[in-house]
């Protein structure tokens, strides 16, 4: 990905402080699944799991990219970071969505607009403006596709923990509502990064706001007795 | 609006309501008062009540012709220690 110089290293700091919460939320999770045997508490597990791996993995890519000498290692290490953040995020919010679905399956109500969701953004993915998403192409180290398949998802997740929270009204839900409306947004403007590099810079804080909410509610979870 | 609601409740939904009640009634409960707290069967009940004994969270105590249900030490740190889980996967809006 590309930005300001100036930002230069600081985008994997964050993905170092966004991997250590990712992490403790799969290590919260799987706490949970000991206690009770609960399949969805598992999926949660593996999927802080697969975005912890990811934003390491990306982090040091983007670390190792500032000490590499060439330029065209730089790239490619970048590249096959994001490459590979791109898949574990792609299939973290995957199992997400299919905790959702699944629980929603066992509930005596089915929300079922919600459920078309992923068909919603698979449909809108294929009619997406084609000039457009080249038009940016170029000017970026990744393809916007990824981004914009990543919003979809993390979209819908949003949506649901929205659900949630105006279901509950509990706080704990609304930082988890708030977490995941932010990561939403950091894909937005990852998306839009080649409008102004500046967009970059905001959307890495927005990640990292995203990650530091899930771990404001981890902290009142854990510590309230 | 989705209802979250179970249609059934899991045996460790059913191992905590027991739990609770007891704990409700300050860790001394009558088998008559877990069975209309967690809302289960009689015979039901019995074989839940074992349960847990076997598994050390809960212990009998027998008074004359009175049976009393208590929490032992483990059971009250599971409880504390579901609570947190509970409210963790609540946030997520996944019902245990």
């Amino acid at each position: 990905m590309v930005g300001p110089l100036w930002f230069v290293g600081f985008d994997s700091l964050m993905e170092l402080a966004a991997f250590l919460i990712a992490l403790a939320i799969a290590y919260q999770a799987l706490k949970g699944y000991r206690l009770t045997k609960q399949r969805t508490l598992l999926y949660v597990h593996f999927s802080f799991v697969l975005l912890s791996a990811g934003l390491l993995v990306d982090s040091f890519a983007g670390f190792l990219g500032i000490l590499a000498r060439a330029f065209r290692v730089t790239v490619a290490l970048t590249l096959v970071g994001y490459s590979i953040y791109f898949l574990a995020q792609l299939l973290a919010y995957g199992l997400l969505i299919y905790a959702y679905v699944s629980q929603t399956r066992s509930l005596s109500m089915t929300p079922v607009p919600l459920l078309l969701a992923p068909l919603f953004s698979s449909v809108t993915l294929q009619a997406a403006p084609g000039p457009l998403i080249r038009l940016l192409g170029p000017l970026v180290e990744y393809h916007p596709i990824p981004e914009i398949v990543l919003l979809f998802l993390i979209f819908y997740i949003a949506v649901q923990t929205g659900l949630n929270y105006s279901d509950t009204k509990d706080r704990n839900a609304f930082l988890v509502f708030l977490a995941f409306l932010f990561l939403a947004l950091s894909h937005l403007f990852f998306i839009l990064e080649p409008v102004r590099p500046l967009l970059f810079v905001i959307g890495h804080v927005l990640q990292l706001s995203g990650f530091l909410s899930l771990l404001m509610m981890l902290l009142r979870v854990t510590s309230t007795k | 609006m989705m209802q979250k609601t179970p249609k059934y409740r899991s045996q460790m939904r059913i191992y905590v309501d027991i739990m609770r009640v007891i704990q409700r009634e300050y860790n001394q409960a009558k088998p008559t008062r877990i069975l209309y707290g967690a809302n289960l069967s009689h015979d039901r009940l019995l074989k839940y009540l074992e349960e847990l004994k076997t598994l050390g969270v809960i212990e009998e105590i027998i008074d004359g012709d009175d049976r009393f249900y208590k929490l032992t030490q483990k059971g009250i740190e599971f409880l504390n220690e579901f609570r947190g889980i509970e409210r963790f996967a609540g946030a997520f809006g996944f019902v245990i």
